[in-house]
């Protein structure tokens, strides 16, 4: 059915010339748009989508979904902020308090994406059920254990770390560029890759012909909780707080920019590319309408329209180029 | 004997929810006599009525294998318009005529989207949901809306001594059943969630089975805002937020997949709707922290799909025993 494929096609390359094409009319339109500012504070708001985006696409592209990765973030965040909080004082130096909180958010991640990926693999439970418990679990046990108080006097070195640069390029562009790279080379240069998009096309065949399905699938929820860490070292320095509810209203941004990408939700289907610039789209779409001085609700039924017209022009420009 | 006991063993196994669901009522009773009352089964049910309506429609969706992001932004919306309407003296009745009508749009729409240009569902529900929740909070102004007694009164009205919320619970829940079981469009249903296209070889039209299941969750969307609001004395900015996955989690504890074909209404998602109602409402029996509340909760679910997919498991390997 027609209806059940990505959006996008690789053949068409759709998503890129929509971001292209969007980004030159609100060049046009929105004041301020087209400034080396409102650029670095798009990057900005970039880079963490679409690292978590990334890990995000590694899961459904064994047709599988993470629901969890918000939660990840607030608990990692959450993580970070006690263990360098001067306030909590584990640490004397900046620097082993920075080189120990960032290994437990890093480690906190792996940790929630093992155990996603545990009970799908092993235990055959639904990947929607069990990432929905753990994100309401997690979410929980953040705000728990912090009491909804958010943990600020985070190392002075860390705050400053997305104003940092090194050779003229601010320190989180090395950290995205980096996971991307990483991702990239695990998907198509690596055996790991191939059993990813074996176990999305078909886990029976897959599993005939040889790959290790339960750690496939364990590895990538694994992988998803690892991007999800990083995503909150980023979002918890660039906002000089450990919160618990940190990226708590991404979610469904992080899945749409992996799916209007054109990954398959039934897995398969689905490149790193694709998801860039899918993560691309949304948030040029929210910076453009937050400078069109748009209010909050406007913003969100406009938002809504884009997507869902994007998805319509790609259906019609696929339609035509079958056509021909 | 030893047949008669296999036997009841296997209708154990084939029911485990509804054991799980069982043992979690045995646990909170234990812990709180005022919890096993008769008062306080009513509570539950009256406490879980909108969830079960929009659960129901939810089912609808997810036999097909679809997906509707949209209901609770459409409960809202509905929530919103219709609260509005009656403060500012419009009859009741009328007030609900024309958010049900809406809650049919929001369906029509969703299902012209994916039938007639073949965008996934989840894409286009995504998009619904930011607009639905965007113009609620338009209208709205990001402010809560009081609601005046008359709704209230609706919710803790009765009909033949059974609270309003009860029984238009059972009447949705006994149409749904009747409709899935007995009709021809019920056995399209499940036909076009199994396989959508064996089913238009069969001739059945996929487009208008996907036109009715979307307007019957649009419409079950509505009524459960209605329901949910006719409880509550006020409406948050934030209410029906993440109702879509408490609805989705009530169909799938009930044993519905999300991909399509297999599910039922009664008595698979009221019991997962029964389920997670009692253990909320066990939680404030007890008198649990509430932080704790999404903790316990989401440890519940969790061990009660693992412990159905490890049964399934087991029957699986059991049945592939059998064969050879």
């Amino acid at each position: 059915m027609g209806a059940m494929a990505g959006i996008s096609n690789s053949k068409s390359g759709f998503i890129i010339y929509l971001c292209v094409g969007y980004y030159l009319i609100m060049a046009v339109l929105a004041p301020g748009f087209f400034t080396l500012n409102n650029t670095m504070n798009l990057l900005f708001n970039l880079l963490p989508l679409l690292i978590i985006a990334i890990g995000q696409t590694y899961v459904m592209l064994t047709a599988g979904i993470d629901l969890s990765v918000t939660s990840i973030v607030a608990m990692c965040s959450v993580l970070g902020g006690f263990m360098m909080s001067s306030d909590t004082g584990l640490f004397q130096s900046e620097f082993a308090a920075i080189l120990f909180g960032i290994s437990t958010m890093l480690l906190g991640g792996a940790l929630i994406g093992t155990i996603n990926g545990f009970a799908v693999a092993k235990l055959g439970m639904p990947a929607f059920m069990v990432t929905l418990t753990t994100m309401i679990l997690f979410s929980g046990l953040a705000i728990w254990l912090t009491q909804s108080q958010n943990l600020y006097n985070l190392p002075e070195a860390f705050i400053d770390m997305p104003y940092t640069s090194l050779l003229g390029i601010p320190i989180p562009v090395y950290v995205g560029l980096l996971v991307v790279l990483v991702a990239y080379f695990l998907l198509n240069r690596t055996i790991f890759g191939e059993w990813i998009y074996a176990v999305g096309a078909n886990t029976k065949t897959a599993k005939i012909s040889g790959v290790n399905v339960p750690k496939t699938i364990v590895l990538v929820y694994v992988f998803s909780g690892l991007c999800a860490a990083v995503g909150a070292i980023l979002y918890t320095a660039r906002l000089e707080t450990g919160s618990p509810v940190m990226g708590q209203n991404i979610l469904l941004d992080v899945i749409g920019a992996v799916v209007i990408g054109g990954t398959s939700l039934f897995g398969g289907k689905g490149k790193i590319a694709w998801t860039f610039f899918g993560a691309l789209f949304m948030t040029l779409l929210d910076n453009s309408l937050n400078l069109l001085n748009l209010s909050f609700f406007i913003i969100m039924v406009v938002k809504g329209s884009v997507i869902l017209g994007a998805a319509i022009l790609n259906t019609v420009l696929e339609k035509s180029l079958k056509a021909t | 004997m030893k047949w008669i006991l296999n036997k009841n063993m296997q209708r154990l196994l084939d029911n485990s929810t509804m054991v799980l669901f069982a043992l979690t009522v045995l646990f909170f009773s234990l812990l709180s006599p005022e919890f096993f009352s008769f008062n306080n089964f009513f509570n539950i049910l009256v406490q879980g009525a909108a969830l079960a309506i929009l659960a129901t429609g939810m089912t609808f969706v997810l036999l097909t294998a679809g997906i509707d992001l949209s209901v609770g932004s459409i409960m809202f919306l509905v929530g919103v318009i219709s609260g509005k309407m009656v403060v500012s003296g419009l009859p009741l009745w009328f007030a609900g005529v024309i958010v049900l009508g809406i809650g049919l749009a929001f369906g029509f729409v969703n299902a012209l989207f994916i039938f007639r240009l073949k965008v996934i569902p989840f894409i286009v529900t995504l998009a619904t949901f930011y607009a639905g929740r965007g113009l609620g909070l338009l209208i709205s102004d990001t402010r809560a809306i009081n609601l005046p007694e008359s709704l209230l009164k609706l919710g803790s009205g009765k009909i033949w001594g059974i609270p309003v919320p009860i029984l238009l619970m059972l009447i949705v829940v006994f149409l749904a059943y009747f409709i899935l079981t007995r009709t021809n469009f019920g056995k399209h249903v499940y036909a076009v969630g199994h396989d959508p296209e064996k089913s238009r070889k069969a001739g059945i039209s996929v487009n208008r089975v996907l036109l009715k299941v979307y307007l019957i969750c649009g419409f079950c969307a509505a009524l459960g805002g209605l329901v949910a609001i006719s409880q509550l004395g006020a409406i948050s900015p934030t209410f029906g937020l993440q109702s879509e996955f408490m609805a989705i989690a009530a169909a799938i504890l009930g044993g519905t997949s999300l991909f399509g074909g297999r599910g039922s209404v009664f008595p698979g998602t009221l019991i997962g709707v029964l389920l997670i109602q009692s253990i909320q409402n066990g939680l404030v029996m007890i008198n649990a922290d509430p932080y704790l509340h999404p903790l316990i909760t989401g440890s519940i679910i969790f061990l009660i799909v693992m412990i159905d997919s490890l049964q399934n498991m087991r029957r699986k390997k059991a049945k592939k025993l059998g064969l050879n």
